[in-house]
């Protein structure tokens, strides 16, 4: 904590954080390398590679590492922006939204005013807006969004610009001490943490920081928990009533929080369905409205679910809370229980689901049969 | 007898190999010596899936399972599915192998590429003829699910 607390307009420049995905997937790969690569290339800019996100715990070195950082963040993950943004702010990095221009372009809302109004009119009630967040921004960016690293490389540019970092050689004494902690009061990332630092940089470069991003050199066993969304949540308790398995709690003020989140069920969302105000996020959700995705946007892959024998269903999202709730009991050796009553619903959902399967009906009458060699052209 | 039937999915030809077993959720079934119930994805369900880069169960080893429970997800480069149980019993083993690396669903998908194996009633598996039968009605249905999806933006499944 102590190392980045500097004077108010002494300016530590921009963390770029990317966090790496679950999968395998090479493209991914390339893709993280080259941007964290980029970012520590750009002036005042500290680039740094973490393992996935949503699975650091309380004793990630990379999350000691985020904390420390006071200045503007830029995070970037295979989440959904706004999951990634809550998901920092549970571990402590906290900071107000700053909307990237970069946007996954599946995702864009156009009725984009009228969210905002709604969004206005119901603010006053939010947790968010009663505990206030430190006074940086943190912009969220799903890769999903380009594969393009020159669409990256603007939008950095673009962030620089709007910090005021753009001018080369600002304040590089406190990226310095960020990057190299030597007091006693700095966590070390020596011996166990092993932070990996180029410090002898090429002195022709851009950043007289060097080009090689920050890598913290641990592997996380994956997590499953909720992600609470506190500009939505409105601290009323539903998810608490509902989850039977301990993982919500409040905190000295009364506000909910994920308390246990490893007391969680892998796989189970139950809870968010229960969210009268989708402020529930299961990040690795395959469905996109609990991962984070913006009301009725869409997914990016083909769900095969139904092919690969997800049962037919026609259940409102309660009634698919409790079922998902029960066969976690079940699984862990306890009784199933009743449905419960809830007097609110999470109404979205449910009606997006209808007119999306109107559609698909109507555009599935033709061609048919050249499909599946489409399937190899498809860039999803 | 032969020893393999095949399906055309348009110019791919899904190889059904007549030694084993097969649920309706296109995995195959094979009865081993132990009494085990060994499960694997079809050529037909791997094809749709094409190359898989991630696999997931969210059950462990001897958890009882209903049929059609979801147990897990798979994400390949194209598509992503839960995965639901082919029958009721109670899952024994995990291929650990493909935690580890889930691609040799794509590289040997009728042997080391195996997913699981379970303990219980097998008697409603289909037979190879059979399953090839299933393919043929189900055919349609699978290239609507997939166009449709392929063409909007919505892929919403609850």
């Amino acid at each position: 904590m102590v190392i980045a607390s500097n004077d108010k307009d002494s300016l530590n420049g921009l963390l770029v954080i990317v966090s790496q995905g679950q999968s395998r997937n090479p493209e991914k790969r390339e893709l993280e390398d080259a941007i964290a690569s980029l970012a520590s290339s750009l002036p005042n800019t500290v680039g740094m590679v973490i393992p996935n996100l949503y699975d650091l715990g309380n004793d990630s070195q990379s999350v000691a590492k985020m904390q420390q950082w006071k200045g503007p963040i830029v995070i970037l993950s295979w989440l959904f922006d706004r999951a990634a943004f809550w998901v920092l702010d549970r571990n402590q990095v906290q900071g107000k939204w700053a909307e990237s221009l970069l946007l996954n372009p599946d995702l864009v809302n156009e009725d984009e005013d009228e969210k905002e109004d709604s969004e206005d009119e119901k603010a006053a009630d939010r947790v968010a807006n009663i505990a206030v967040r430190p006074n940086r921004n943190i912009y969220s960016i799903d890769m999903r969004a380009s594969n393009s690293i020159a669409a990256f490389e603007e939008e950095f540019r673009r962030i620089l610009q709007a910090e005021q970092l753009d001018a080369p050689k600002r304040d590089l004494l406190s990226l310095d001490r960020f990057l190299n902690p030597t007091n006693t009061t700095s966590l070390s990332m020596d011996g166990s943490g092993r932070l990996d630092i180029l410090t002898n940089p090429p002195a022709a470069h851009e950043s007289p920081l060097g080009i090689m991003p920050l890598r913290v050199d641990e592997h996380p066993a994956r997590r499953w928990y909720p992600v609470i969304d506190y500009s939505r949540c409105t601290n009323c308790m539903e998810c608490i009533d509902f989850c039977l398995f301990g993982v919500y709690g409040v905190d000295r003020g009364e506000t909910i929080l994920v308390e246990q989140p490893d007391n969680c069920r892998k796989g189970c969302p139950a809870c968010s369905r229960v969210c009268p105000e989708n402020a529930i996020m299961f990040p690795q959700h395959k469905t996109p409205a609990i991962a984070g995705a913006p009301v009725d946007a869409g997914g990016f892959k083909i769900d095969l679910s139904k092919l690969f024998g997800a049962p037919e269903r026609d259940e409102d999202p309660v009634a698919a809370a409790a079922r998902e709730r029960n066969e976690q009991l079940i699984l862990a050796g306890r009784a199933a229980v009743a449905p419960p009553v809830v007097t609110s619903r999470n109404k979205s959902e449910s009606q997006s689901t209808d007119s999306a399967s109107e559609t698909n009906e109507l555009r599935s009458k033709d061609e048919l049969d050249s499909l599946i060699d489409q399937l190899d052209a498809l860039d999803l | 007898m032969s020893d393999s039937l095949s399906f055309m999915m348009g110019d791919f030809e899904a190889i059904i190999p007549c030694d084993r077993h097969y649920a309706k959720n296109h995995m195959w079934a094979e009865i081993k010596d132990d009494g085990l119930v060994r499960f694997g994805f079809s050529a037909y369900a791997v094809r749709l899936l094409q190359d898989v880069y991630f696999l997931e169960f969210s059950v462990e080893p001897l958890a009882d399972l209903q049929n059609r429970q979801e147990f897990g997800n798979i994400e390949s480069k194209k598509a992503e599915s839960g995965l639901y149980a082919p029958m009721s019993g109670k899952l024994i083993r995990i291929n650990e192998q493909l935690l580890e690396d889930p691609s040799g669903i794509n590289v040997d998908k009728y042997g080391q590429g195996w997913l699981m194996e379970m303990q219980g009633d097998a008697s409603e598996m289909l037979t190879a003829q059979q399953y090839i039968e299933h393919l043929t009605l189900a055919w349609d249905v699978a290239q609507r699910t997939i166009k449709g999806q392929a063409n909007t933006t919505d892929s919403s499944e609850e």
